[in-house]
């Protein structure tokens, strides 16, 4: 019987012309949303480049400024601005520090269109005054991205209702379903199959559309292992909306009773869970205000700057390997400055780490949920497939915040010495290599997709339905 | 005869226990969503007034100071919110709420909400304007995919055709039993929003005229949207397609053409990445005058303007502080640089709104949702606007303050300080936001679009009635 299923299946789907056209639209959502997101990484990675060949510039200008000055030689630039001074390096040198993006950052826009990808710390930037949000229209932020992962978590499900409301009720509506009633064959058993078969042959498209795009995008041949896992995670999920589809045939009735029942629970799983979690976790755990923030931070620098000399004193008492050579006790504005920045940063850190805490909480709670839909499954698995997750962006700015403070570390020990920059000291000048985050959680998501999968088609065979009670021919 | 089927079609779907559900549902979102926005409303907003008022407070008491000291030290505006962005958030989410102001240097709104939320946040807030603009169309395809096929399918068709009553009252009496219940459920929630909005402390700027703009205004997205449904409904085969198809064009015009004009538009007119502008703008500062620094060429061409100006030959015996009256030309030149690089980014937006409304061809959505943001003030126009008037502010300040120190003190002297009650002078940072006719003047080209969707889809559904 499923011989003949298979057969008749494959028949029907290419004299309806089903299968071109399904080929055809899969092709073009997938070509373009990723010619998008390929864009997008494109564009990223040259500003950053192009950022790294401005440091490469300004540094060699530096070189020359350094090597006349060293000459003793009278140039031209302002005062405060010649790199001897060891805070004239730290603040008008900054290095590039870029996150740069992963090979399959292309499959999901994510955070990376409201997040920078390089920022350049300076030594008296404050680090929790950074700006981490990127120049954008925030038009284009509210519409979102025509990305790959839009094109998987919202249209391909949609495509799959369109593929499958009407397996059972359309034999019922064209009165083919007596014929198949007398066949040996169960009726679950024979959704199951077409289904299947349908499940199948989708498959077969979308895999070799998909591979077919990534081929064109070009991707690193090492990295296989993550086209897998975006397969794997695309197909699971496709399961999943299969197996739903044969619930609702068959415990549902007419073909336009099982397109709106299987559109409502589309627009519960993708649209409503996804909106109603979000709510409820800015309602369990809200974040602090920022308004209010910026009122503690200027209320603790006021109180610093009227303390100065103090805190320059017990700074110097506290860390005496600032100063271990420093003979001449010069004091100039950047001694008193750097201290008290210190000591308003510890001050603060409390009222900066709530954001982190919250937005922690926030996240882990989120994830416990997450398998309250689907399509957050998949959706949070792609960023982080794609390195372009919310915890991607929180890992990139915690590196960043390391990297200044070895910056800043890097030139208090010259300003407290108070030693001048030398041509030689460029090559000893912190570098920043970004470490993207080991783990994608993309197989523990797709086990979690198959056994929702699962579940439902168990569902489908155990529970006495409706049908088998009163025969599946009773109208 | 169009009352009657009126009354038959609006039994039926009440009859039908999905149409109950769906309606109870919408409702129940509805009132969340408001529940949810009014607490919101007034969180913010209670926090704008502390912030706001604890800044000034900083600022007044500064004690002595110079005045250029405290012009590094700067103050903040903090952007408030809005009655009617209860109804629609618009791009409030994804733009900053407090602009820091200071010398030399014009600052970008901060801290927007987006940043401080997790990856679910871009999937849609529950809002009413969630609900208005994306969930009611579903509702009214719900309602109406089977208008016109069913009676094909039941068969009614041709006793329908005996009643001898013409295809365009029969086509009538279904759009309005579609209208008519639509029209109820935007009114009620309109009506509570606007009693609410009225009964919250300190309403000063709410508008029932703005909330009724916007009411009429989703009214007309409304009824483009049954229009399009009637026409599919009337023209396919089978309820199942009539669904299918009706489905793909809400996906196309409320998905998937924001989503690709997003792209589109980005592409074509892209913005700078903040590192670049930051850059760009200090290329173009250091090629004038630079009120820091006395030695560059600029200065000594403006000390030579001012002494022949003044017809003395030494800075020192200028009637004014020479370094304070350097320190405001400066401002006055960077003021000028960021005006341009400012103006290049509304250029682009100017460009990128060109493809917006270009890929309304294809989707009522978009008009909607940009009418609906700006009659709220929460689009990105409004945004702009408070930013200007900020730096505006800036600007003012910045002369205040090098103003006062320039006639106090001599040449040279760095060491002045101001007053300790000077600080209070300064008046504070007051916004208005643009009026409703302002708006919609600014808008006409979107009302347009949304009038020809309009007339267009009634007289396409004009003519596949009388021809069915």
């Amino acid at each position: 019987m499923l011989r003949y299923n298979f057969i008749y299946e494959l028949r029907i789907l290419l004299r309806s012309r089903w299968i071109q056209l399904l080929s055809l639209l899969l092709l073009l959502l997938f070509g373009f949303s990723a010619f998008n997101g390929k864009e997008k990484v494109e564009k990223r990675k040259v500003d950053i480049a192009a950022a790294k060949q401005e440091v490469l510039d300004t540094d060699q200008s530096m070189l020359k400024l350094l090597d006349s000055v060293e000459r003793g030689m009278a140039v031209s630039a302002s005062p405060w601005t010649i790199p001897t001074s060891p805070m004239a390096v730290a603040n008008y040198y900054p290095r590039v520090v870029a996150m740069d993006p992963q090979p399959m950052a292309f499959v999901s826009t994510g955070q990376a269109d409201i997040f920078t990808h390089y920022v350049k710390p300076t030594a008296t930037g404050d680090d929790f005054a950074l700006n981490f949000t990127e120049m954008t229209s925030p038009v284009q932020l509210l519409f979102g991205s025509f990305d790959l992962a839009f094109v998987i978590v919202y249209l391909l499900p949609l495509l799959i209702i369109a593929f499958s409301y009407n397996v059972l009720s359309s034999e019922k509506e064209s009165g083919s379903l007596r014929l198949l009633a007398s066949q040996p064959i169960s009726i679950r058993k024979w959704v199951f199959q077409k289904l299947i078969l349908r499940f199948f042959w989708l498959s077969v498209l979308v895999v070799t559309t998909l591979v077919l795009v990534i081929l064109i995008v070009g991707i690193q041949p090492l990295e296989w292992s993550k086209v897998f896992g975006l397969l794997g995670l695309a197909l699971s999920y496709m399961l999943f909306w299969f197996s739903l589809a044969f619930l609702v045939n068959l415990y549902v009735g007419s073909s336009a009773k099982n397109a709106v029942s299987l559109l409502g629970l589309w627009v519960v799983f993708v649209l409503l869970v996804p909106s109603v979690l979000n709510q409820l976790a800015g309602t369990l755990y809200p974040m602090p205000s920022r308004t209010l923030m910026i009122n503690e931070m200027r209320e603790r620098k006021v109180e610093a700057t009227k303390r100065q000399d103090e805190i320059l004193d017990n700074f110097l008492r506290d860390h005496p390997e600032y100063a271990i050579n420093d003979s001449t006790q010069t004091r100039s504005f950047y001694h008193n400055y750097m201290a008290s920045q210190k000591v308003v940063k510890e001050e603060l850190a409390p009222i900066v780490n709530a954001y982190e805490t919250q937005l922690k909480k926030q996240q882990s709670w989120s994830r416990q949920l997450q398998w309250t839909s689907p399509a957050i499954v998949v959706q949070e698995s792609l960023n982080n497939l794609s390195g372009t997750s919310t915890a991607d962006y929180e890992n990139y700015r915690r590196q960043v915040i390391a990297f200044s403070e070895s910056w800043r570390e890097h030139f208090m020990s010259f300003l407290y010495n108070n030693t001048l920059f030398k041509s030689e000291d460029h090559t000893n000048l912190p570098q920043f290599q970004y470490h993207a985050l080991g783990q994608s959680g993309v197989p523990k998501a797709i086990l979690i997709l198959l056994a929702m999968a699962l579940v439902l088609l168990g569902l489908g065979f155990a529970v006495q339905g409706a049908t088998r009670q009163k025969g599946i021919l009773a109208d | 005869m169009i009352i009657k089927t009126f009354v038959k079609e609006t039994k039926e779907s009440w009859r039908d226990g999905r149409v109950r559900i769906a309606f109870l549902i919408v409702l129940l979102l509805l009132a969340m969503a408001v529940w949810v926005g009014v607490r919101q409303y007034q969180n913010v907003n209670e926090q704008y007034r502390t912030a706001k008022n604890t800044e000034r407070i900083l600022w007044d008491n500064q004690g002595e100071k110079n005045p250029h000291s405290a012009a590094h030290y700067g103050t903040y505006a903090f952007k408030p919110k809005y009655p009617l962005s209860l109804v629609d958030q618009g791009v409030d989410k994804y733009v900053g709420t407090s602009i820091f102001l200071e010398a030399h240097k014009r600052n970008e709104a901060q801290f927007s909400a987006a940043a401080d939320q997790t990856g679910l946040a871009r999937f849609g807030d529950l809002t009413p304007d969630f609900i208005l603009l994306f969930i009611i169309p579903l509702l009214i395809i719900l309602l109406g995919y089977n208008s016109f096929t069913k009676e094909r399918e039941m068969g009614t068709y041709t006793l329908l055709k005996s009643q001898g009553a013409s295809n365009w009252k029969w086509a009538m009496g279904k759009w309005m039993s579609l209208f008519i219940p639509i029209f109820a459920i935007t009114a009620l929630l309109f009506l509570i929003t606007g009693i609410l909005l009225s009964n919250l402390k300190d309403f000063g700027v709410f508008k029932w005229q703005s909330l009724l703009t916007m009411f009429v205004i989703y009214m007309g997205y409304y009824i483009i949207f049954i229009n399009i449904v009637l026409i599919i409904s009337s023209r396919a085969k089978k309820s199942g397609i009539a669904l299918v198809l009706s489905l793909s064009v809400w996906i196309l015009a409320c998905l998937a053409a924001p989503k690709a004009a997003s792209n589109i538009a980005e592409a074509k007119h892209p913005y700078p990445t903040r590192q670049e502008f930051a850059a760009n703008v200090l290329k173009d500062k250091k090629d004038g005058l630079d009120g820091h620094n006395p030695w560059s060429k600029e200065s000594k061409l403006l000390e030579q303007q001012v002494l022949a100006e003044h017809g003395v030959d030494s800075l020192h015996q200028l009637p004014f502080n020479f370094d304070a009256y350097r320190m405001q030309k400066g401002e006055e030149h960077e003021a000028e640089v960021y005006f341009k690089h400012y103006n290049y980014l509304k250029d682009q937006f100017a460009q990128q709104s060109k493809v917006y409304k270009g890929l309304a061809i294809i989707s009522p959505y978009l008009p909607t949702r940009f009418l609906s943001m700006a009659v709220a003030q929460t689009d990105y126009a409004t945004h702009w606007d408070f930013a200007d008037a900020a730096e505006d502010y800036r600007i003012a300040t910045q002369k205040f303050l090098n103003d006062h120190f320039a006639e106090n003190s001599n040449y040279g002297d760095w060491s002045y300080q101001a007053d300790a009650n000077f600080w209070v002078g300064l008046p504070s940072f007051e916004y208005d936001p643009p009026e409703l006719g302002e708006i919609l003047t600014d808008n006409t080209s979107s009302l347009w679009i949304l009038g020809a969707w309009l007339a267009l889809s009634f007289s396409i559904l004009l003519i596949t009635t009388k021809t069915i």
